[in-house]
């Protein structure tokens, strides 16, 4: 498991998403983590310290692991960057519903100017 | 294991899951995506209790989009952090437009 900085950790994803456009797949694990040991938990614990959550991102491709951790300060940042990069990349799924749901918008317009002018050439007559 | 079929019940069960013990390690949400197939799952589990959704729906991704907002603002600011925000920006701008093809009328 490599620990990079969150924009190589970006870069990196990028081309896990690039290798495997052909075959295999992307898997990106969100978690909530303190980043230590289980020892150095209850260390901190008996000492009575405060522990720090942060945001651990991981991504594998199956071959190669690359992490990186987003802290409060930084997370919206982080995921603009990220929200772009899958919008860039997540580019085999289905668009169709959408358009027919278009379609279907379309065809209620076309309803509803008949309707008007239907009710206009009443109240015309 | 059972896939969700509804979106609304998997992001609402996710971050139950999730808030129900926030400290636990073994918590995660893992996104897999799939290009050669063009599919998408997304699961959240603690070990003992897992949440699957799968889609193939471009409408889907842009969806995930809001739970990873959700997530992120959940795991790097903590379990407590007020999360309507992010969620609900979802419902304004799902209405937004909505409303801009009913004046067009």
């Amino acid at each position: 498991m490599v620990r990079l900085q969150p924009d190589p950790f970006l870069n990196e994803l990028t081309s896990m998403f690039e290798r495997t456009t052909e075959h295999g797949s992307v898997w990106v694990t969100l978690k909530h983590s303190s980043d230590k040991s289980k020892a150095q938990r209850n260390k901190m614990k008996t000492a009575g310290e405060n522990l720090e959550f942060k945001c651990l991102i991981r991504a594998t491709d199956g071959k190669k692991n690359i992490s990186t951790m987003v802290g409060a300060k930084d997370h919206q940042r982080f995921q603009a960057s990220y929200a772009i990069l899958l919008k860039a990349r997540l580019t085999a799924l289905k668009k169709r519903e959408r358009k027919d749901k278009r379609k279907a918008t379309d065809s209620d317009k076309k309803m509803d100017i008949s309707k008007k002018k239907s009710a206009a050439a009443k109240a015309s007559t | 294991m059972v896939y969700i079929t509804s979106w609304d019940d998997f992001v609402e069960r996710s971050v139950q899951l999730f808030r129900a013990d926030p400290e636990k390690a073994s918590t995660r949400y893992v996104m897999k995506y799939r290009h050669s197939d063009g599919k998408l799952v997304l699961k959240v589990t603690d070990d003992k209790e897992c949440i699957k959704f799968k889609t193939d729906q471009a409408q889907d991704a842009k969806k995930m989009e809001k739970l990873n907002n959700i997530f992120f603002t959940l795991m790097s600011r903590g379990p407590d952090a007020d999360i309507s925000e992010v969620g609900g920006k979802e419902q304004m701008e799902a209405q937004a437009p909505k409303k801009g093809r009913g004046r067009k009328q």
